[in-house]
């Protein structure tokens, strides 16, 4: 087995502080939100590592607890997109003819769409909100799911051992899921990590546009786009929360590789 | 004119040894075959001569090309390469650049100077290939033409020796047979020194003069051809020679080796072979026995016992099971006709066949006879365009008509076994997971230990994934599969055409011993006739999708009627000079 490399490490300590972050908000920053309007603004001083926003909160209170919006909805986004992707790539790899041609024009259909403008006006139009703008997204990453997957399917279908298992009469379910599905998960796992990334992303942007949290609401996204009117005053209160989305991003697609890696090495010979 | 001494080849990051003291020489114009089974170092000995080892192996040793010693320097082992020493490859499909006409790409070996406008149509004349070939790119030309192209190439620059790696294992019967005559006919015109890697040790005794046997990365014996087929010194080389199935005769039982191949370093400190052999002493395990002259001239033998081996019995006869004819066959086809979409000719033209119950049926023929087409449409993998399908009296035509219950039906009396070892199980499940599935799905209960002992398994491999397994073991387990239920039929698609001959010996015997204990009949697709003489009752001849010939075994391969079968009996390396002809 090789090594693990160090990036690795750094991406998945990345991770677990954010995880950790994300779980115990409440208990770790209980006052994270409580305004303190005679302080203001400041810079990073005694008491607060990263200063303050123009309403007296704690940035670094303010990161931690922004880990709690937009990590998990980043999370349901991809898992999500993942669960509908593989069930529709694994049926349309699997049974081909119209089943395929619908599905791929679909994703087709879907990818010519721009995603994040989709995001944008529909969240625009039916009033934002945080659900609504994760239900759009889940619609808008599925087809990456969908494509890669099927394709995977299709290398897998005309293998022997999954025409003995047609010969064995088992059913289509089981062969899809059972037996195509373990085969091909390093790569449905690596896609899943890469739109968790990407939704990351997305959401920070939604909210960063007003388009996804509601105002006051501590989300990375969102205190970026607070405070970006007083870069000179304090300019931790934007760079910190953009750090976080980028950081996370970068350790969520290290760590997918790396997964990808290790589950694809599962099932060959050590 | 080559000389490879101590060669041993090493990897470093996991200290794994590869090959060990491997040493052999080939005088100017002699023609010398290395064989051995898969794992043997035979390729990697081939590769380390021409200093092409794969990225991360380390040579050592002494290796000489014309008396020049080469393997410290690399710009003298790239200078020989082509010029001096020329390789030819194994996959006719793979070896040439597919967007290149096949004459530039002979043209690329010319030495300077050389004018391509005639060396190229010379060349392809020497090979046996019309001019107009050079023209054309390699997928316009069929496997056996591919090769001879490689050939081509591989003699532009003149080259004083030929490396030849399991030159036609990829090609069919007949067209191995000319291939081979024509090396050896250039080989011997040329007066070129000829290295010649195989694992089929009747082929290397017609082509070579001389034979160098590898076991687990070691030189197990070398001789003479003539000398080592009438007799060897070593258990392993007799072991592999009697389990290559002779086609002129059924035997009782192919003498069988158990086992299979181990890596270099489970053995390393004892005679590799040793686990295996029957003939074993306390001594073989105490440490590697050095190679040493044994016997007639030039003979080297690195067995104990090399001057004592007890003479082996010859393997006694059997007989082909009387005809069955029984009232209700298991399997009739009738006038069965498949045309693939796109192509010009029919994959099947109309054949007809049955097979009765217990009866094993051999199918024979070269790629693109229909053989494939014909055992995927009877167990509804594929379906015919005309004709019809009987399994056990049902008809089974089109399974996509066919209500769930009948299809559950047909897919419990016709199971099917397939040839790639490697990608016949799925690789994400463990063996006992996919045994216990089968046996659910068949309706039996879950005793995964008794099947896998039916089929001569250690019950403790069903808790390892197919990777950990052997080619043998894990055709065993697609074996185990498919007979979970017992069904009537057991179609089988070249079962043991990629596994290594002592393998193939007990896969055979394991198929004629379920055929015994559970009498299952058989529809063996294969294009081996001689493996078709150890196992099968009944013959039919496939070519172009039409059957030529059909019959009992021993009359159609003893007195072969159609032109075709009489050639395919002739392409069957007879381990004598006279062939390839």
């Amino acid at each position: 087995m090789k090594r693990t490399p160090i990036s690795v490490w750094a991406a998945l300590a990345v991770l677990a502080a954010v995880t950790a972050a994300a779980a115990f908000a409440p208990w770790l920053v209980p006052g994270a939100t409580d305004q303190d309007l005679m302080t203001g603004i400041t810079g990073p001083g005694p008491g607060h590592p990263l200063g303050t926003d123009d309403l007296g909160r704690d940035v670094l209170d303010l990161l931690i607890a922004g880990a709690r919006t937009a990590v998990p909805g980043a999370f349901a986004v991809a898992a999500g997109s993942m669960l509908i992707g593989n069930l529709i790539g694994l049926t349309a790899g699997y049974f081909g003819g119209w089943a395929d041609t619908l599905a791929m024009r679909w994703a087709d259909l879907m990818f010519s769409l721009p995603a994040l403008l989709v995001a944008i006006v529909v969240a625009g139009v039916l009033g934002g909100g945080y659900g609504l703008a994760i239900a759009v997204l889940v619609v808008l990453f599925a087809p990456t799911d969908t494509r890669v997957v099927r394709g995977a399917v299709l290398e897998q279908r005309h293998r022997p051992y999954i025409e003995a298992a047609v010969l064995k009469n088992l059913s289509a379910w089981r062969i899809m899921t059972r037996h195509i599905w373990p085969n091909i998960a390093s790569v449905a796992l690596a896609n899943a990590f890469l739109n968790f990334a990407y939704a990351l992303v997305s959401l920070s942007s939604l909210s960063f546009l007003g388009l996804g949290v509601a105002a006051g609401s501590p989300d990375w996204g969102r205190t970026l786009a607070d405070n970006r009117t007083q870069l000179l005053a304090n300019p931790w209160a934007v760079i910190a929360p953009g750090l976080a989305v980028i950081a996370t991003a970068a350790a969520l697609n290290i760590v997918g590789d790396w997964l990808h890696e290790r589950v694809d090495r599962r099932g060959r010979a050590r | 004119m080559l000389r490879v001494e101590g060669l041993s080849v090493r990897q470093p990051a996991t200290g794994r040894t590869l090959l060990s003291e491997v040493s052999f020489d080939v005088a100017p114009g002699e023609s010398v075959a290395i064989v051995g089974e898969s794992g043997s170092g035979k390729s990697l000995t081939a590769r380390a001569v021409l200093g092409l080892l794969p990225a991360g192996l380390a040579a050592s040793g002494l290796v000489e090309v014309g008396g020049r010693r080469v393997d410290d320097d690399p710009r003298a082992q790239r200078r020989q390469r082509g010029s001096t020493v020329s390789l030819l490859m194994q996959d006719p499909f793979t070896l040439l650049n597919p967007l290149r006409k096949a004459g530039k790409q002979i043209a690329d070996g010319l030495p300077r100077g050389a004018d391509p406008k005639t060396e190229v149509p010379r060349l392809l004349a020497e090979v046996g290939l019309p001019a107009d070939v050079a023209g054309r790119y390699p997928f316009q030309l069929s496997g056996g033409m591919r090769q001879r192209v490689g050939l081509a190439a591989a003699l532009a620059a003149a080259p004083r020796v030929l490396l030849a790696d399991e030159p036609t294992t990829a090609l069919d019967a007949t067209t191995q047979r000319e291939v081979l005559a024509l090396i050896r006919r250039v080989q011997r015109e040329r007066d070129m020194t000829f290295l010649l890697i195989t694992h089929d040790l009747r082929l290397a005794f017609s082509m070579c003069d001389r034979v160098v046997v590898m076991y687990a990365g070691r030189v197990m014996e070398v001789g003479r051809a003539a000398d080592l087929r009438r007799e060897q010194r070593h258990p392993y080389t007799r072991a592999l020679l009697a389990a290559e199935p002779p086609a002129d005769r059924r035997l009782a039982a192919i003498p069988a080796v158990p086992g299979s191949v181990p890596a270099h370093d489970a053995v390393a400190g004892q005679c590799a072979f040793t686990d295996r052999c029957s003939l074993a002493l306390a001594e073989c395990r105490a440490s590697v026995p050095p190679l040493r002259p044994a016997g007639d001239a030039g003979r080297l033998s690195a067995c104990v016992r090399a001057g004592d081996l007890p003479a082996a019995p010859a393997p006694p006869l059997g007989v082909a099971a009387p005809v069955r004819t029984a009232s209700e066959p298991v399997l009739d086809l009738r006038g069965l006709r498949k045309t693939f979409p796109g192509s010009a000719r029919p994959a099947l033209a109309g054949v007809s066949l049955t097979v009765a119950p217990g009866e094993i049926v051999a199918v024979v023929g070269e790629s693109g006879s229909g053989k494939t087409t014909l055992a995927r449409c009877v167990t509804g993998l594929e379906r015919p365009d005309a004709g019809t399908i009987l399994l056990g009296g049902r008809d089974c035509s089109d399974y996509a008509r066919m209500s769930r219950e009948a299809v559950r039906q047909a897919r419990r009396t016709a199971q099917m076994i397939f040839q790639d070892p490697y990608s016949t199980l799925n690789p994400a499940r463990t063996v006992g997971a996919t045994l216990k599935e089968a046996l659910v799905a068949d309706g039996r209960p879950a005793d995964v230990a008794a099947l896998m002992e039916l089929v001569g398994l250690d019950p403790a491999l069903a808790a390892l994934r197919p990777a950990n397994l052997s080619g043998g073991e894990r055709q065993r387990v697609a074996i185990a599969r498919a007979v979970a239920g017992e069904p009537a039929l057991l179609v089988c698609d070249e079962p043991v055409s990629a596994l290594d001959v002592s393998v193939q010996a007990q896969v055979l015997g394991l198929l004629a011993g379920l055929r015994e204990r559970l009498s299952t009949g058989m529809l063996f697709i294969t294009h081996d006739l001689a493996v078709v003489r150890q196992l099968a009752d009944r013959l039919y001849v496939l070519k172009a999708g039409e059957c030529v010939e059909s019959g009992p075994v021993d009359r159609v391969l003893d007195e072969p009627a159609h032109p075709y079968t009489r050639d395919l009996l002739a392409s069957v390396p007879d381990g004598t000079s006279r062939w390839p002809g």
